[in-house]
C-alpha cells in the first residue's frame, strides 16, 4: 500500500473528549442560567477552535480514520453514561436521543441519499411503538423479535405509500407522506382497539433473562433500570449507523446519490430507479419501526400525542440542521434537538416554532447544514498508489 | 336515503369543493409561474381566517355592527393582508431559492407553514382553542322538502364562484394575466419581452394567497369556527386536488377540488358509521389517486429538456 | 456483408402533432464512426433519446447486434452495450470524478446488498480494480485530471466535465458510444485534443462503434467515416463528409434556399 501519512487520530479524540465533557456539564446543569452558560461556553469553544485551526484536523480524523473514531465515540458515550449511572432522567434522555438518531439515520437514507421525501417519520416510529405494545401485551414473542417485528410492520405500512413515492416528481411523495403523518394520530385516536387517546401500556422489556424495568447493581454500584434500555438503544443505533455508513460507502450509495441527482441519466446507465427507491424507503422505515418498538418498551406507555405531524417535521429538521446526508451531523443535531427543550423548559412549548424557524434560516443561508456531507470515502484510510 | 338528507350532503359537498378549489387554484398558480410548491399555502389560509376574525373583533369594538359592513371589511382586510403576506413570502423566501434544488423550496415553505401555524397557536390570544366565528350572513333558509337551503350557503358559494371567475377573467382577459401566462410558459422569453418577472411572481403569489384568505373566511362563516390547524388539512387536499388537475392548469385545479369533495361526500354517504373516519377516508382517497393517476389525466407541465 | 452493429429502420417519433423523427433509416458498421449532423431541431438528439429508451418510438425498429431493442427501457439498452453522453452536461456535480464514472460502470459492478454491506474485502478488491480502470481512462484524456479522481466535479471547468462524461460512457466498455455534441463550449485547440483522445480510445477498445452529433464540421470531416444528415426529422443525405457537404439539399437545409 502507499506510504502517505495517515490523518492523526488524536485531534478527533480530543474533540470527542471535549464534547463529552460539555455534554456532562449540560446534563448536570440544574437551573436555566447554568444551562445557558454551558451552551454559551460550548459555542465559544467551537468558534475558538475554528479560528485557531483546530476544527479541521478533528474533522479529518473523523473522515479518514472512521473505524477508529467510531470506537472512540462509543467509548465517549459509555463514559457519559457512566457519569449518570444511577440517574433516571439523563439516561432516559440518552435513550431518547439514540432512538431519534436511529430514526434519523433512516431518514438520511431516504432523504439524504436517495432523495425520497418522508414527512411521516414519527408515524413510522409510532407504528413500531404500537406493534411492540400489542405484541408484548398479547403474545409472548421474545422481545428481541418484537423489535424486529416493529421494524417489519413499519416497513409493511410504508409499502402502502410506495406507489406515489416512486413517482419522479418529489411532491407526490411529499404530499402522501404529509397526509399519512397527519392522519396517523387521528386514526389512533378514533380507534379504541389501539387504546384511543389514552394510549397503551407496555410491560417491561426482557432480554437475556434480565427484566429491564428493575434497577440493578454490579459490584456495589447502583444502576438505574434505564441503563438496560440505553445499552440496547446504543447497540441498535450502532447497528443502524454501521448499515447506513456501509451503504453510503458502496456502489449502492453511488446509485442512490445518482438517483437523487439525476434520474434520467441514472436510467441511461442501468440503474433501476424504482428498485433502489423501494429499498431506501423500506429500509429507512424499518429502522424507524425497530427504534419505535424499543422506545415504547423503554417508556412503558405510549399515546397518539407522541406521534404528530409536528414530530415528523422535527425529525426532518434534525437531518437538515445537522447536515443533510451526514450521519454524524444527524447525531449531533438529534442530541441538541431532543435534549434542549428538556433542559430549557421555556422553549419546550415553542420547540416546533423554533426548529422550523431555524431550518428556514439554514436553508436560506447554509443549506448544507451544520456538518456538510463530505465526499464519498469508500475505504477510509485508503490511498491510491 | 331521504332526498332532503341527500340534498344536504350535496350542498355540503359543493361548499367543500369550492373551498378546495380556491386553495388548489393557489397551488396551481404558484407552480405554473415558478415551478414551485408553496407548502405554507394552507397555513396562509389559516392566518387569513384569523385576520378576518380579528377584523370582526376590531369592528365590534368600534361599534360598527352592521353585518354587511362587517362581512365586506372582513373579506377585504383578510384578502388584502394575505395578498401582502403571499408577496412577502415570494420575495424573501421563494425567489432567493430559485436556483437551489426544488426540494429546498418545498422544505422552506413547509417549515414556514409550521411557523405560521405555531405563531397563531402561541401568540394569538388563546390561540390553541377554536374560535367562534360570527354568523355575519343572513341565516334565513328556504325549505325544499326536508332540506333547508340556507341563504348564507348560497351567498358563500356564489362568492367563491365570483372569486374563481374573477381569477379566470384576470388570467385570460387582462394584460397582467397575459404576463402571468407568458412567465408560466417560459421565463427567459418573458423577460426578454420586457415583462417584469419579479413583479409578476409577487402578484401571482398575492392573488393565490388572497384566494386562500377568501377560502379561510368562507370556512369560518360556513362552519362558524376557526382553529389554528384548519389550514393544514385543507392545504394537503388542495394540493392533491391541484396535482390531480395537473399542476399549472387552473381548470384542472378547480375540477380536482370538486372531485375530492365529491369523493369525500360519497364516502360520507356510503359509510355512515365512519364520521370519525372521514379524514382517514379522505386520506385514503389522496393515496389512491396519487398512486393511480398516471401523468396523463391532465398532464403536468414538465420543463425538462433531455 | 457482416451484420451491422446498429440498424435503424423507419424509426419515428411524434410529439403530439410534431414529427420530431421521421422514418429514420441508419446503419452503423462495426468499428465505424458515423456523424449525425443537421440544423438545430432536426431530430438528432431525439434519435438518441428514442434509441436509448428515454422516449418510446412511435413507429419503426432499432436493431443492435442483431437484437431488436426497439422500445426497451433505458436500463436494458445500457445493459445491451450502448452508452451515451448528453447535450446538456448531466453529471452529478456534488459527487467526485470517480463517483461519476462509477455511475457509468453499473454493468460491471456488483450491486447486491450482501456484497456491498458485508463482503468488505471483496468489495475493496473490486473497488481497486475499478479505480485503476477509471484512472487509466481519465489519463488518456487529461493526465493531471487523473490525479484528482476524488475531487468534486462541480469545481471543474466545462471541458473537464465533458471529458469526465465521456469517460463515464466508456468505462463499461460499450459496443456503441453515442456522443451528443461533445465539443460544445470548447476552443478549437481543446476540440482537436478531444478528438485525438476519442480516436485513441477507439483504438484501444476493440470494435467500438461511435455515432457523434456535432456542429463542428471540422470534427466531422476529420474523424467520421460516414455522415447522416437530418432535416426536420428526416434523413436528407448520407455518405462520406465530402459528398454530403457538396449536396445541394444539405446546403439549403443549413443556409436556407437562395
Amino acid at each position: 500500500m502507499s506510504a502517505a501519512p495517515r490523518a492523526p487520530l488524536w485531534p478527533g479524540i480530543v474533540a470527542a473528549a471535549l464534547v463529552t465533557a460539555f455534554a456532562v456539564a449540560f446534563m448536570w446543569a440544574e437551573n436555566e442560567w447554568e444551562v445557558v452558560g454551558v451552551l454559551a461556553a460550548a459555542l465559544v469553544a467551537v468558534l475558538v477552535a475554528r479560528r485557531t485551526g483546530w476544527l479541521a484536523p478533528a474533522a479529518r480524523a473523523f473522515e479518514m480514520r472512521e473505524p477508529a473514531m467510531n470506537r472512540v465515540t462509543i467509548v465517549a458515550l459509555l463514559v457519559f453514561i457512566a457519569f449518570f449511572h444511577d440517574d433516571h432522567f439523563p439516561l432516559l434522555m440518552v435513550g431518547t436521543v439514540l432512538v431519534y438518531f436511529t430514526v434519523c439515520l433512516g431518514l438520511t437514507i431516504q432523504f439524504g441519499y436517495s432523495g425520497v421525501m418522508n414527512f411521516a417519520a414519527a408515524a413510522f416510529l409510532g407504528t413500531g411503538c404500537y406493534t411492540a405494545a400489542v405484541l408484548s401485551a398479547h403474545t409472548s414473542l421474545p422481545h428481541l423479535l418484537v423489535l424486529a417485528a416493529g421494524g417489519a410492520v413499519a416497513a409493511l405500512v410504508g409499502s402502502i405509500l410506495i406507489l406515489p413515492v416512486l413517482r419522479t416528481r418529489g411532491h407526490y411523495a411529499a404530499v402522501v407522506t404529509i397526509a399519512f403523518g397527519l392522519l396517523f394520530r387521528t386514526f389512533l385516536e378514533v380507534n379504541d382497539t389501539l387504546g384511543g387517546p389514552q394510549g397503551l401500556k407496555l410491560p417491561s422489556m426482557k432480554l437475556l433473562g434480565m427484566t429491564f424495568n428493575d434497577n440493578f447493581s454490579v459490584a456495589g454500584i447502583e444502576f438505574s433500570f434505564y441503563m438496560h434500555y440505553v445499552l440496547t438503544a446504543l447497540a441498535l443505533a450502532v447497528l443502524a449507523f454501521a448499515v447506513t455508513r456501509r451503504l453510503e460507502r458502496s456502489w449502492i450509495g453511488v446509485s442512490l446519490d445518482a438517483i437523487r441527482l439525476d434520474e434520467t441519466a441514472s436510467a441511461c446507465f442501468g440503474i433501476h430507479i424504482a428498485r433502489w427507491k423501494i429499498v431506501a424507503f423500506t429500509l429507512g422505515n424499518f429502522m424507524a419501526g425497530a427504534a419505535g418498538a424499543l422506545y415504547a418498551l423503554m417508556l412503558g406507555f405510549i399515546a397518539p400525542t407522541n406521534f404528530t405531524f409536528g414530530d415528523s417535521l422535527v425529525m426532518v429538521s434534525i437531518i437538515l440542521l445537522g447536515g443533510i446526508g451526514n450521519a454524524w451531523g444527524a447525531a449531533l443535531a438529534a442530541a441538541i434537538v431532543v435534549v434542549l427543550p428538556e433542559k430549557l423548559q421555556l422553549i419546550q412549548e415553542y420547540r416546533f416554532l423554533l426548529y422550523a424557524a431555524m431550518v428556514i434560516v439554514v436553508l436560506l443561508y447554509r443549506p448544507e447544514g451544520l456538518l456538510p456531507r463530505p465526499l464519498r470515502n469508500y475505504l477510509p484510510g485508503w490511498r491510491p498508489r | 336515503m331521504d332526498a332532503g338528507l341527500l340534498a344536504q350532503f350535496v350542498a355540503n359537498g359543493l361548499m367543500l369543493g369550492m373551498m378546495y378549489a380556491l386553495v388548489a387554484v393557489g397551488f396551481t398558480l404558484f407552480f405554473g409561474v415558478l415551478d414551485v410548491i408553496q407548502f405554507s399555502h394552507g397555513d396562509v389560509l389559516t392566518v387569513g381566517a384569523f385576520t378576518g376574525y380579528s377584523t370582526y373583533l376590531g369592528l365590534e369594538l368600534l361599534g360598527a355592527d352592521n353585518p354587511w359592513l362587517q362581512v365586506a371589511a372582513v373579506i377585504v382586510v383578510a384578502c388584502g393582508a394575505m395578498a401582502l403576506l403571499g408577496a412577502l413570502i415570494a420575495k424573501y423566501l421563494v425567489l432567493p431559492l430559485k436556483s437551489a434544488p426544488p426540494l429546498n423550496i418545498l422544505l422552506v415553505t413547509l417549515m414556514l407553514g409550521t411557523v405560521l401555524r405555531e405563531s397563531v397557536r402561541l401568540f394569538y390570544p388563546d390561540g390553541a382553542n377554536p374560535k367562534r366565528f360570527p354568523r355575519l350572513l343572513p341565516t334565513d333558509a328556504v325549505a325544499l322538502g326536508s332540506f333547508n337551503l340556507r341563504l348564507d350557503s348560497v351567498l358563500l358559494f356564489l362568492g367563491g364562484l365570483a372569486v374563481i371567475i374573477a381569477i379566470h377573467v384576470l388570467i385570460n382577459r387582462t394584460k397582467l394575466g397575459l404576463a402571468i401566462r407568458a412567465v408560466a410558459q417560459d421565463e427567459e422569453t418573458a423577460r426578454t419581452m420586457g415583462i417584469n418577472f419579479t413583479l409578476v411572481v409577487l402578484v401571482t403569489f398575492g392573488i393565490g394567497s388572497a384566494a386562500a384568505a377568501f377560502a379561510g373566511v368562507m370556512n369560518g362563516l360556513y362552519y362558524n369556527e376557526i382553529n389554528f390547524g384548519m389550514g393544514l388539512w385543507l392545504g394537503v387536499i388542495g394540493f392533491s386536488a391541484a396535482i390531480v388537475g395537473g399542476l399549472g392548469n387552473i381548470y384542472g385545479a378547480i375540477l380536482g377540488g370538486f372531485l375530492f369533495a365529491a369523493l369525500q361526500t360519497v364516502g360520507a354517504v356510503a359509510l355512515p358509521f365512519a364520521s370519525a373516519y372521514k379524514d382517514v377516508f379522505a386520506f385514503a382517497v389522496v393515496i389512491a389517486i396519487m398512486a393511480w393517476r398516471p401523468t396523463g389525466l391532465i398532464a403536468e407541465r414538465t420543463s425538462e429538456r433531455v | 456483408m457482416s451484420a451491422p452493429v446498429l440498424a435503424l429502420s423507419g424509426l419515428t417519433r411524434h410529439f403530439g402533432g410534431l414529427v420530431a423523427l421521421d422514418a429514420l433509416d441508419m446503419r452503423v458498421e462495426r468499428g465505424q464512426i458515423v456523424g449525425l449532423i443537421g440544423p438545430n431541431g432536426s431530430g438528432k438528439t431525439t434519435s438518441f433519446n428514442v434509441l436509448t429508451g428515454i422516449y418510446a418510438a412511435s413507429a419503426g425498429r432499432a436493431e443492435f447486434l442483431g437484437r431488436d431493442i426497439t422500445n426497451l427501457r433505458a436500463q436494458a439498452v445500457y445493459e445491451a452495450g450502448i452508452a451515451r453522453t448528453f447535450q446538456r452536461s448531466r453529471l452529478c456535480l456534488p459527487l467526485s470524478i470517480f463517483d461519476n464514472i462509477m455511475v457509468g460502470n453499473h454493468r460491471r459492478l456488483e450491486h447486491g446488498l450482501w456484497f456491498n454491506l458485508f463482503s468488505r474485502r471483496a468489495f475493496a478488491r473490486q473497488f481497486e480494480t475499478a479505480f485503476e480502470d477509471a484512472r487509466e481512462l481519465v489519463r488518456v484524456f487529461d493526465a493531471p485530471l487523473a490525479g484528482r479522481m476524488f475531487d468534486a466535479v462541480g469545481a471543474l471547468p466545462m471541458i473537464d466535465r465533458r471529458r469526465i462524461e465521456i469517460c463515464r460512457a466508456l468505462i463499461s466498455r460499450p459496443q456503441l458510444l453515442l456522443l451528443d455534441e461533445p465539443s460544445a463550449g470548447m476552443t478549437e485547440e481543446e476540440t482537436r485534443e478531444l478528438m485525438d483522445d476519442i480516436l485513441e480510445i477507439r483504438g484501444r477498445i476493440a470494435g467500438l462503434s461511435i455515432v457523434i452529433i456535432e456542429h463542428e464540421m471540422g470534427v466531422i470531416e476529420r474523424i467520421t467515416d460516414r455522415c447522416v444528415v437530418l432535416n426536420f426529422g428526416r434523413k436528407i443525405a448520407e455518405g462520406a463528409y465530402r459528398e454530403v457537404a457538396a449536396d445541394r439539399q444539405v446546403q439549403e437545409a443549413y443556409l436556407g434556399v437562395e
